[in-house]
């Protein structure tokens, strides 16, 4: 039976992270009976909890990393735990059978595209690991597939992710990886860009409001 | 003027000592003050998401550590240079770190840039110059890449050097660049 480690990389601790419900519904798309399935928090992981993740890690068959895009690449959590991830590898000497790899990044901002160097930085991690990376799936607007699910234009998009988790689990079930190219979704913006915007910038007035704050002190300088 | 050398004490390599020595000579030549601060898992903490730099304490960040004392630094600064250990063709972790918990000098709201895409907007009028070195030794052409990739595809008013260069490379793209704080253009 093949041993599938997902690891999910949000630095949030104390809610749901979106990097968790996609990795959850890429999980519901493994069957159980054909597949091991062990869960990663990275952000659990830390600090008193690494040796027994990496030790999972090692003896994976097939890694699914999912994370928020931080500055245009990974966060500094799953940068950290990458590196030191690295270091276990190479003083355990880790020997393991072809490992696949596949990242499945969200980003905040509409478009997916721009989740694409964090993927090949996965790619370059799996090159390291003398791993095979798959590809990835880059979704633009990553909460809102969430927030606005059962709206109507959100089928779509939904689908869409249905259909690239799908792709993942299709490609785990063959020895030869069976695609390589990378999988973007995002909400058709062509219409409701500006809608997205409008409603993303009202949605931190509305979070300071609950703080305390006026919208004016939201453009505090205190470095000035 | 001043200069800020931020760096990862945790790959502290004769590479590093020695881009390092250049760097300083560099800017003392060109009469800039320098100040150096070292990061590591010591005295900096990764970002976790909370959006409190932007919702409860907006332009700084609510975590207690060394990261104020950075922002109030960069943000006082004329020029940050990242001295950067490239690790899978990105920051380590430790220089990640830090930029991600810069956050704090933007604002949380969208704006549209000239080439279409979605960016958060700057909280200053100004910024000093970036500019980010990549250190490391055996490293793949395809990661040299992407580490200019990260980087220049998404921001402008960064420049991004590889320290495979000969020292008079270095010299010399020092020479070309204007050295001083910059419009808020991210």
């Amino acid at each position: 039976m093949k041993n599938i480690v997902l690891i999910s990389a949000s630095p949030k601790i104390n809610e749901q992270s979106v990097s968790k419900k996609f990795l959850d519904m890429a999980a519901n798309r493994l069957d159980a009976n054909a597949f091991n399935k062990t869960f990663i928090d990275v952000r659990k992981s830390i600090p008193n909890h690494q040796c027994e993740a990496f030790e999972t890690l090692s003896k994976a068959d097939v890694i699914i990393i999912s994370f928020p895009l931080y500055f245009f690449c990974l966060p500094g959590i799953l940068t950290q735990f990458l590196q030191d991830y690295y270091h276990y590898y190479t003083e355990h000497k880790v020997v393991s059978n072809k490992v696949k790899v596949f990242a499945i990044v969200n980003c905040g901002f509409p478009e997916p595209e721009i989740n694409l160097e964090a993927v090949r930085v996965i790619k370059s991690f799996s090159q390291h690991i003398n791993a095979e990376f798959c590809f990835g799936v880059l979704i633009g607007a990553g909460p809102m597939m969430f927030a606005a699910k059962d709206a109507p234009f959100m089928k779509k998009p939904i689908q869409k992710l249905q259909d690239a988790f799908s792709a993942i689990a299709e490609n785990i079930k063959h020895e030869q990886v069976t695609r390589t190219d990378n999988i973007y979704i995002s909400l058709n913006f062509l219409y409701y860009r500006c809608i997205f915007l409008f409603f993303g910038d009202r949605g931190w007035v509305t979070m300071a409001r609950k703080n305390g704050l006026k919208k004016i002190e939201l453009y505090r300088k205190p470095y000035c | 003027m001043k200069a800020l050398l931020i760096s990862d004490k945790e790959y502290q390599c004769k590479t590093y000592q020695n881009l390092k020595s250049l760097i300083e000579e560099i800017l003392n030549t060109k009469g800039l003050g320098i100040e150096l601060i070292e990061v590591g898992t010591d005295n900096l903490t990764f970002c976790r998401g909370c959006f409190g730099c932007w919702i409860k304490k907006p332009g700084e960040c609510v975590i207690n550590d060394k990261m104020a004392q950075i922002n109030r630094s960069v943000m006082t600064s004329d020029i940050v240079i990242y001295l950067n250990p490239i690790v899978f063709g990105q920051f380590s972790a430790n220089i990640k770190n830090a930029i991600d918990r810069s956050l704090p000098n933007m604002l949380p709201f969208f704006e549209i840039r000239p080439d279409g895409s979605t960016m958060h907007p700057p909280r200053y009028d100004t910024y000093p110059k970036s500019i980010i070195i990549g250190y490391g030794d055996g490293l793949s052409d395809e990661d040299k890449q992407l580490f200019i990739d990260i980087t220049k595809k998404h921001r402008r008013n960064i420049e991004v050097l590889i320290c495979h260069e000969t020292t008079e490379t270095i010299i010399e793209a020092f020479n070309e660049m204007e050295l001083g704080r910059v419009d808020n253009l991210l």
